[in-house]
């Protein structure tokens, strides 16, 4: 299919890119502050949806002033949701495929960074561009940034050859406080417009007792505000604690709290635990079923009213020596999580780091 | 306005209040605890990237905590 050999070369395209730059990068490297950072992260649901993403990123400094950061990764879906099986009781894989890139240079207080992303899967095509501007005030104790993002999707009607088109823009403000020595907050106004097809073409609902595609407003005007604080605590513990407020056109809002406590057990060692709870309305036009002739329906979970909490452990393990035969400061971070929902799905997700300088 | 904007105004002004309030001036050499990986927002990028693609792919929401990913990933 089209959308899948133009997966298929981008991946390659992207890839060979990534392996180029990496390796002149490397070469012309100053020693400075670089890094590579190895991932991979583990995903497995209730709906048998199991994703294994592998995932390295390079941030690489030419100078006091500029530098640049890259990203490539895979998502492989190596088990199908029961959308997918449907059609393929037998299991249908899909991969996604994604590419990251941005530059970025400081003028004097200012810092203007400017990037994108292509990303690649079956069925849906996603480019984006982004750009930031964030200046330092009060000595570096204040910090104002603005950004802005523009995307292209294409999602594909599987399993028809039609191709639709949706447009995303994002706009974002931030401010980042020094209160004292052990406290900084950080406040976000995040606006986003969503235009063209919105609905999910793998999901049914049914109208009238018969199982059909959604179909979706086909404009969204998505708000959220976040608070964030982080604290330090006596005797080598940190306190992380974000809250955020979303709401939209399609009158889905939502309430998010977070809080993390680290404490480091020695100077390379920290464990660390963490909660989320979070908790959203229903879109307008969601219900479980529909009868008569209703303009907008969906079986969308994400449209659904429910609340979930996520618990989570982390460590991070950066021993002064060096991890194995890696150099300094290489540091090791891993973390575990589970998600439980009031909707009775549940997942688990494991996330492995490791950062190495260069 | 709806409730919810008017919650978040609300909030946008009690923070700003609370920050532009609260200016202290901390030195390049009082920075220590600032520095530690757990006083950076974000300082983990390779993860907040990560929680920012399957978060909005099972929840209705997006948004507020760092860029977002492109791609659908919710089949």
């Amino acid at each position: 299919m089209r959308v899948q050999v133009e997966a298929s070369r981008t991946g390659k395209v992207l890839v060979g890119a990534l392996a180029a730059a990496a390796a002149t990068l490397i070469a012309a490297s100053n020693w400075a502050d670089n890094i590579l950072t190895f991932g991979l992260h583990g995903f497995q649901d209730s709906r048998t949806v199991t994703v294994l993403s592998p995932v390295v990123d390079l941030d690489k400094d030419f100078t006091d002033r500029s530098g640049l950061k890259a990203r490539f990764g895979v998502d492989a879906v190596t088990a199908a949701s029961d959308s997918c099986a449907r059609c393929h009781p037998d299991g249908a894989n899909n991969q996604r495929t994604y590419g990251d890139f941005s530059y970025r240079r400081k003028y004097g207080d200012y810092r203007l960074e400017l990037g994108g992303e292509i990303s690649r899967e079956n069925f849906y095509a996603a480019d984006t561009v982004t750009a930031s501007l964030s200046r330092d005030l009060n000595n570096g104790n204040t910090t104002i940034a603005g950004g802005y993002s523009f995307s292209s999707n294409r999602p594909q009607l599987h399993p028809t050859q039609t191709v639709e088109q949706q447009y995303a823009q994002d706009v974002y403000v931030t401010l980042t406080q020094t209160l004292s020595k052990n406290t900084i907050v950080q406040m976000t106004y995040d606006f986003s417009r969503i235009s063209g097809y919105q609905s999910n073409p793998f999901l049914r609902t049914s109208v009238n007792d018969i199982l059909v595609v959604g179909n979706a407003p086909d404009l969204r005007n998505r708000q959220a505000i976040a608070l964030r604080l982080r604290q330090a605590l006596p005797a080598d513990t940190y306190l992380e604690a974000d809250y955020r407020r979303y709401w939209d056109t399609w009158s889905v809002s939502s309430n998010t709290m977070s809080v993390a406590l680290s404490h480091y057990f020695r100077p390379s060692f920290m464990l660390g635990g963490s909660y989320r709870w979070y908790s959203q309305t229903g879109a307008f036009f969601y219900q479980p079923s529909y009868t008569g002739d209703p303009q907008y329906y969906t079986a969308d979970y994400r449209l659904a009213p429910f609340s979930s909490g996520l618990y989570g452990v982390r460590i991070s393990y950066a021993p002064a020596d060096g991890l194995l035969f890696f150099p300094k400061h290489t540091a090791l971070d891993l973390r575990y999580e589970r998600y439980i929902a009031s909707t009775n799905f549940e997942a688990a997700i494991f996330s492995g780091g490791l950062r190495v300088p260069f | 306005m709806k409730r919810p904007a008017r919650i978040a105004i609300a909030l946008l002004m009690a923070a700003t209040g609370l920050l532009t309030g609260a200016c202290a001036t901390v030195q390049p050499w009082e920075r220590g605890k600032l520095s530690n990986p757990c006083m950076v927002f974000d300082a983990n990028g390779q993860l907040v990237a990560y929680d920012n693609h399957w978060q909005p792919s099972r929840e209705g929401s997006a948004g507020g905590f760092g860029a977002q990913g492109g791609g659908c990933g919710c089949k």
